[in-house]
């Protein structure tokens, strides 16, 4: 997987420029970014320590004496015909990341982790490329923001996996405060390098490149329709040639972009206009000092509170609320996999139903406790916390009190459930005989006279257990 | 009484005790440029108009006693490889005929606050790229001496308008020789800082690790002045240098070095004379004379011949006609990039980009760009070492004379070996100046070239100063055709 993650730092990465969201074509620009005569790249600090943070969490070796190197190719929307990057000497190598797929732990290897700039955006018109477009439309407000290029080793195995890495590179970004990582936005873009060989085979078969995938379903997709055109054609005896295909959306097929992007030469060499990148001793301990909790050591955190493999990467990709109304509330009520089910199921889906994306301010890790706990105890019925909780998230009340005032609390009390049962008994005795007579489902009608009898209030296993005590 | 060839000290003296407006120099010297201008054809573009009004301010100024410094008033030439916004910056290219600049370089936003005038934009070899501004996609500029030869170049504009007096000073972008080959043409003092010193944001870039700007004056204090004006950290260059302490040469009984590889095959008699003359001043000034061998030299065009076109062929990529520039028409975009550059770039700029291009290839970049790496690394090294022997190196700065329009353009080779002197300087980094001391045989100007380590570039102009002193040289060039 190659996956390009774009910074969000306020500047562009070698300019002054902000990095601002416009529908304006053509906005931010200056000098430097349109690749104007006489203009000059420096460095963006910032961007440096973000890919430094990056490159860090990911278990990578850092470079400490880089540099930029400047990749030649000619297109309409890079500015100088040439993108500064790096090439031998990225900021990262040698890393891994964790990541879970199917339940299971599982380690995806990383290459290398550099940093580059961003292209302009093409529109061509009357066509979806460029060869044959009537006219292009071209917006610089991107050329020139901060891009980390992550590439993985080839040694991903299905696209679940690629999936869950993706899944996981953009929770790490997120975590790191280093990206928006909002795939819909191209925060996040990944093209995918697949290749199919034989079960006995040692060498990899030939590597065909995907782009063009805009979501995690696209991928996964993509991943498959791929996975089974090679095998297809290996299966016919047919070669496989090393080529970028475009992955179309609606038609979910891959379709030939161009072949021999292997032969592309881009002439790199190291960029004379960028002092070499030396990362100091300080300058890493810094980034190290100020390292946040990492998804992987949130996941921990969650499966050492209870919660299973599955679970706690679950909350863990969940919006940050969720995971941090976990930890209080589980804190109180000492049950880890209740609570999880509580806001991971009643609590998402009552929002969501009202289309909300968190819960109102008012509520407190106690009140959700409270309901959890009200339900548990048998003080209420599992309905009846569905109802509390949806009458919380319309406004602020005591769980325990509306459950008191609107008459939810069950009868628990033996002796009081006791009377009304015998009183039931002796109300139905031609039912306790068709029982008797092997008509045992009729026990669950005794047991509803019996709520009826209490308005509701009785906790049904209670009356069921006292009922066939009295039976036989 | 002539002024356009006085000091800048001393016309800012004249300037103070109000016996010179800067109205009036600037009326002088463009009447000089109308004067000499049909025949050298340095200045590509001159700023009359508005510079009557900047003249006037500047009076003003020196009236009420707030002048902004010592160049205040001074009218300087551009060469048009630097932005000044507003102006056109066509690099004497086709490709960049009708460019705008938006911006300022760096240097004209530091000299601007001085209230230094620019009389204009002057010509050079297309994109910098050759030694006689034969390269010029509007024409040569002819040498004030004899405008039958060549004003040296890439600066060979920024030279000539210097020696014929329609500029006080000029600027120049040196990269191989290309501020001191065509001042010793001419017969004025050009100066190349040490690499990083002067910014180079907004020069159009030809061979980034070399490129530099500098001064092309009068006289060496000039050149002291207008680089000290210009030095310095930009925040808009990373290669720019903040102000490191370095060891300086001595200022008296000085070691200085003759580099035994430029006193030899493919340098003619008179500048070895020249050389040997000078040499002879400084030892009766009381310094030591040594001749040291620096090997790698001889090296020298043959590792920027690999490294200026390699970055070359990256810096030009931008100018296909997509954003700005000239473009011409084609049934793609791609096309329509090839066409552009077709006929934008004349024949030498392509040749250094297809060079350069080919030096980086795959396959290729290990035999070629690879190993002027190297090769450069060892040369610097070569030099470091003998500056721990020497405190200056003295050479000529050109093998020869200025030659002839159309006598080395056939002989590609030839041309090249006229940066034979000064490469050096770009490839290691130091500073190096070029001051006229004498005339050929031809009755045309020669000059030594001296050179000091990376980072002594005030101390180098002091030393220069020195001997520009005892040297004497006040022949000035008789423009044919010359009314004024």
């Amino acid at each position: 997987m190659e996956t390009h993650v774009e910074l969000k730092t306020n500047s562009k990465m070698f300019c002054r420029c902000n990095v601002v969201e416009t529908d304006k074509p053509n906005e931010n620009l200056c000098p430097t970014c349109l690749g104007l005569p006489g203009s000059l790249p420096v460095p963006n600090k910032r961007a440096i320590e973000f890919i430094t943070l990056l490159a860090l969490s990911t278990k990578c070796q850092i470079t400490t004496d880089g540099m930029f190197h400047r990749k030649n190719y000619f297109y309409p929307d890079l500015p100088k015909n040439y993108q500064i990057s790096q090439f031998d000497l990225p900021v990262g190598t040698e890393g891994s990341l964790e990541i879970v797929v199917n339940g299971e732990f599982s380690t995806v290897e990383i290459e290398r982790v550099h940093m580059e700039e961003d292209t302009g955006k093409s529109t061509h018109i009357g066509s979806g490329r460029i060869d044959s477009a009537t006219s292009t439309h071209l917006d610089f407000n991107r050329a020139g923001i901060p891009l980390v290029e992550v590439v993985t080793k080839p040694l991903i195995k299905s696209s679940k996996e690629a999936v869950s890495y993706i899944e996981e590179l953009r929770q790490l970004v997120i975590d790191l405060d280093i990206s928006e990582g909002k795939l819909e936005k191209g925060n996040l873009r990944f093209d995918a390098n697949i290749s199919v060989a034989y079960e006995n085979d040692d060498e990899l078969g030939t590597k065909v490149e995907i782009k063009n995938m805009n979501s995690l379903r696209s991928l996964e997709k993509a991943i498959e329709y791929e996975i089974s055109r090679q095998t297809k054609m290996l299966n016919n005896n047919e070669t496989i040639i090393q080529e970028t295909r475009h992955w179309d959306e609606k038609k979910e097929v891959t379709s030939s972009m161009r072949s021999k992007e292997g032969s592309a030469d881009y002439r790199y060499f190291s960029d004379p206009d960028i002092p070499n990148m030396i990362l100091s001793e300080d300058f890493i301990d810094k980034i190290k000092n100020n390292m946040p909790v990492l998804p992987s050591e949130k996941r921990n955190t969650f499966i050492n509170s209870g919660l299973s493999i599955e679970e706690a990467n679950s909350i863990g990709k969940s919006p940050k609320w969720m995971g941090e109304l976990y930890k209080s509330v589980s804190d109180i009520t000492n049950d880890s996999k209740t609570t999880f089910n509580w806001i991971t199921g009643e609590l998402q889906g009552q929002l969501r139903k009202l289309g909300e994306t968190s819960p109102p301010e008012w509520m407190t890790a106690e009140q959700l406790a409270e309901i959890i706990s009200l339900v548990k105890n048998d003080k209420i019925s599992f309905t009846s916390g569905k109802e509390i909780l949806a009458e919380l998230i319309e406004e602020k009340i005591n769980p325990e009190e509306y459950a008191i005032s609107n008459k939810l609390i069950q009868e628990n009390d033996t002796e009081e459930i006791s009377k009304m049962v015998k009183e039931i008994i002796k109300e139905n005795s031609e039912v306790l005989e068709r029982i008797a007579n092997g008509e045992e489902k009729l026990i669950g009608f005794l047991v509803g006279q019996v709520i009826k009898l209490s308005n509701g209030k009785v906790n049904p296993s209670v009356a069921k257990e006292l009922l066939l005590k009295e039976i036989k | 009484m002539n002024h356009y060839k006085l000091s800048i000290s001393e016309i800012n003296k004249l300037f103070k005790d109000k016996k010179l407006k800067p109205s009036e120099l600037y009326s002088e010297v463009f009447e000089r440029a109308a004067n000499t201008e049909s025949i050298i054809h340095g200045h590509l573009t001159l700023f009359q108009d508005e510079n009557i009004k900047k003249a006037a301010d500047a009076d003003k100024r020196y009236e009420n006693g707030t002048e902004l410094g010592i160049l205040d008033g001074i009218p300087i030439a551009i060469k048009d490889n630097i932005n000044i916004a507003g102006y056109a910056t066509t690099c004497s290219s086709q490709m960049l005929s009708n460019y705008i600049s938006p911006y300022d370089a760096t240097v004209i936003t530091k000299l601007k606050d001085e209230g230094v005038m620019f009389t204009g934009k002057t010509n050079l070899d297309e994109f910098a790229m050759g030694s006689s501004t034969e390269n010029s996609a509007f024409g040569p500029t002819k040498n004030p001496w004899d405008p039958s030869r060549v004003p040296g170049g890439s600066s060979g504009g920024s030279a000539a308008v210097v020696s014929a007096g329609s500029a006080i000073a000029s600027l120049g972008s040196d990269t191989g020789g290309s501020i001191r080959q065509p001042a010793s043409f001419c017969g004025v003092v050009g100066f190349k800082p040490t690499y990083g010193t002067v910014s180079r944001f907004g020069l159009v870039a030809f061979a980034s690790s070399l490129d530099q700007i500098g001064p092309i004056t009068n006289n060496v204090e000039d050149s002291k002045i207008l680089f000290n004006s210009m030095k310095g950290f930009d925040p808009f260059d990373a290669t720019s240098g903040k102000e490191s302490k370095t060891k300086q040469p001595k200022l008296k009984n000085a070691k200085i070095g003759i580099i035994k590889e430029l006193m030899e095959d493919g340098i003619s008699e008179d500048a070895k004379l020249e050389v040997q003359k000078v040499a002879k001043l400084l030892e009766s000034q009381g310094h030591e004379i040594v001749e040291v061998s620096l090997p790698l030299t001889k090296m020298s065009i043959s590792i920027y011949y690999l490294i200026a076109p390699a970055e070359c062929s990256a810096n030009l990529s931008r100018f296909d006609g997509v954003r700005y520039g000239n473009r011409v028409a084609g049934n793609t975009s791609y096309e329509m990039m090839e066409n552009t550059r077709a006929e934008g770039f004349g024949p030498e700029v392509k040749k250094r980009i297809l060079l350069g291009t080919y030096a980086l290839s795959a396959g290729y970049y290990d035999a070629f760009y690879g190993q002027a790496l190297k090769a450069r690394a060892m040369m610097k090294k070569e030099f470091t070492e003998t500056y721990k022997e020497v405190d200056y190196l003295i050479s000529p700065t050109t093998p020869s004379d200025p030659f002839k329009f159309g006598e080395k353009s056939d002989n590609q080779l030839e041309m090249y070996m006229s940066d034979l002197c000064t490469i050096p300087a770009n490839l290691v980094g130091m500073p190096a100046i070029s001051i006229p001391t004498g005339l050929s045989s031809n009755g045309l100007p020669l000059s030594v070239q001296i050179m000091s380590p990376a980072n002594t570039d005030n101390t180098l102009l002091e030393f220069s100063q020195k001997l520009e002193s005892v040297v004497s040289f006040t022949s000035l060039p008789e423009i044919k055709g010359d009314v004024s």
